[in-house]
């Protein structure tokens, strides 16, 4: 093999370091698009026996947010074992005790479950807010398209903009803003 | 049994139980522990193993069918196109190459599956197919619709 | 082994001959003799120390071997006119007309020494101008030191059927023996024929064995960056892209650009090593380089 044949197979099998923006995300709706590239699915070289996953290093994960009441209504289960081991965990009970767990779980819910899935999920890395290491950080190249975009906040506005921001109607002089 | 012979009558005691045994145990020699060495396990996994190998001649087809779909999907999804319409783009040029074929062209002559992936962009956007997006035809493609 | 397939032979005719009595082989069922005849094999093959290896016997020992035939057909199968006397003197090398004469054997050819360097002369001459039309004189040397060497000239002679009728006193003949036949039979081919045809024999045999090669896996500079940098000398090279930085799959992307041109692109687990294939990529579009 000469060596250029060499570096077009490492280059070919190079592994990526994705970074991903997880504020105001679906975790649900992002699972589906992690998988994609923890396990490579979207490369046309993609072969269940090859080792062809990314990494992919999610940031915020303190700052999803879950559809409609599900942070009340969704539950995760847990049994120890022994009897009357179990345990019942709502949503943002979990993610009061860890943020990463709510979108770990749901990464994890979203692949079949086979030998590679727990390797696939030692290439994700979560961090509660935008404090990665910077060794992790050096390893990234590329940042995915988040599906939804952040909506800003009222508060985020500068005053300036909220004054000059186009009115439809001018409150009357003596209505009073409480 | 009828024998013609007096001297297989009396020779026929049955298959040789070394030959008869052998057989399964040559299907079971790359199991593990005593289901390759005692007969009574043997044959029951040996039944077992000819039962998934049936079964798995079907589903392999499914596998490889499964498979190409997923690099024909990874391909078109690089070069900015669906898979339907992708398909339906070929078809209407006249390119009949079956997903097995196609899947090895995104997998090991990605040049040659970007020329596809070109030819159904420029054929989407002749005809006016349902895009989301508005399609230039890419360079280097000609079709009808120029020359005229 | 050789004793146990000969006793299974033995075996085999003894039953048939049995038909008339047993009517054995008419039935189909277990042969329930086999396996014990087998086991007995093996424990005297295992007692004599047997071990099954056989010495290479040269076709030439046996009774029905025609040697005039062999030396016909072998031009034949090749589809070329050999002259017969000629490609007798190719095919004797000048250890067994020693050994002959030391026997006491009449022998009237001295050998094939001149042919040998004469053939060498012809295939040498040959690949260096059907290559130079394509590739510069180091590409050019390399190549030719690949196609003339002893393995491969060898290999070819081996494959058209050069081993069993070479006249030599060693067998099966050595690396260097066979390669020198087929130079000598390259030559005994362009005093039968004419230059031209001997060229085209040549470009079939020899030159064809470059099918499937690609040229860097024959030549390579040893430091393609330097060597790039003595052909041209204004490019830089540029980190265009890198992933994985801080682990042991790292791969770096580099770029030589020049007039802010890209020229070629190279890829590597470094960027040194990046670097130096960016090189060979820039390298193999000057050339030519398919």
């Amino acid at each position: 093999m000469s060596s250029l044949k060499r570096v077009q197979q490492w280059a070919t099998f190079a592994r990526i370091w994705h970074i991903y923006d997880a504020s105001w995300q679906n975790p649900f709706q992002s699972a589906g698009l992690l998988k994609k590239y923890l396990m490579g699915t979207y490369k046309p070289i993609y072969h269940p026996l090859n080792d062809c996953g990314d990494h992919v290093v999610v940031i915020n994960s303190g700052d999803i947010a879950l559809p409609g009441d599900e942070w009340k209504k969704r539950v995760y289960f847990h049994h120890t074992g022994y009897p009357r081991g179990a345990s019942w965990t709502l949503a943002w009970q979990l993610h009061k005790k860890d943020p990463t767990l709510v979108l770990k779980k749901a990464v994890y819910n979203s692949m079949d479950g086979n030998l590679q899935r727990r390797y696939t999920m030692e290439r994700l890395h979560i961090y509660p807010d935008a404090n990665v290491p910077a060794d992790i950080m050096k390893n990234i190249s590329n940042q995915l398209a988040t599906p939804r975009e952040v909506p800003k906040r009222l508060d985020h506005y500068s005053e300036k903009e909220v004054e000059e921001f186009p009115k439809i109607m001018d409150y009357p002089k003596n209505y009073i803003l409480r | 049994m009828v024998f013609t012979t007096a001297v297989n009558f009396i020779r026929s005691r049955g298959p040789d139980e070394f030959w008869r045994k052998r057989k399964i145990f040559k299907l079971a020699a790359h199991f593990q522990g005593r289901k390759r060495n005692c007969y009574s396990i043997t044959i029951r996994y040996v039944h077992r193993a000819l039962v998934y190998a049936t079964k798995g001649r079907k589903l392999k087809k499914v596998d490889m069918a499964n498979l190409w779909e997923q690099r024909i999907l990874s391909g078109c999804e690089q070069h900015g196109v669906t898979y339907p319409l992708f398909k339906e783009s070929l078809s209407r040029s006249g390119v009949m190459l079956n997903r097995k074929t196609l899947a090895d062209l995104a997998c090991w002559e990605p040049q040659s599956f970007k020329a596809l992936t070109d030819i159904a962009q420029a054929r989407a956007a002749q005809d006016g197919l349902n895009v989301s997006k508005s399609l230039e035809p890419p360079s280097g493609v000609v079709t009808r619709g120029m020359i005229k | 082994m050789a004793l146990q397939r000969q006793g299974l032979n033995l075996l085999r005719r003894i039953s048939i001959h049995g038909t008339t009595f047993t009517n054995r082989t008419d039935v189909r069922s277990y042969k329930r003799w086999v396996a014990p005849t087998l086991k007995e094999l093996n424990i005297r093959t295992k007692k004599i120390g047997d071990t099954g290896e056989v010495k290479p016997t040269p076709r030439s020992s046996f009774l029905e071997w025609n040697y005039d035939a062999e030396v016909f057909a072998f031009g034949k199968r090749l589809g070329e006119e050999f002259n017969q006397d000629l490609l007798r003197k190719a095919l004797m090398h000048k250890s067994y007309v020693n050994l002959q004469e030391l026997q006491g054997n009449a022998v009237q050819s001295d050998g094939n020494t001149d042919l040998i360097k004469k053939g060498e002369d012809i295939i040498s001459k040959y690949i260096q101008l059907e290559l130079s039309k394509k590739y510069p004189d180091v590409i050019v040397q390399a190549i030719h030191n690949y196609l003339t060497d002893d393995n491969m000239l060898s290999h070819v002679g081996v494959h058209i059927g050069l081993k069993d009728i070479i006249l030599t006193p060693e067998y099966p003949p050595e690396t260097a023996t066979i390669a020198n036949t087929f130079k000598a039979v390259v030559a005994a081919l362009e005093e039968s024929s004419s230059l031209e045809n001997c060229e085209k024999f040549v470009k079939d045999f020899v030159l064809a064995q470059l099918n499937g090669k690609e040229v860097f896996d024959i030549w390579e500079p040893e430091q393609p960056y330097k060597y790039l940098k003595g052909i041209k000398s204004d490019i830089e090279p540029r980190l265009c892209n890198q992933s994985a930085a801080k682990t042991i799959l790292a791969n770096y992307q580099v770029g030589i650009y020049s007039n802010k041109q890209l020229l070629g692109l190279g890829w590597g687990e470094s960027v040194d090593v990046a670097k130096d294939m960016a090189a060979l990529n820039v390298i193999q579009k000057i050339y030519n380089i398919k």
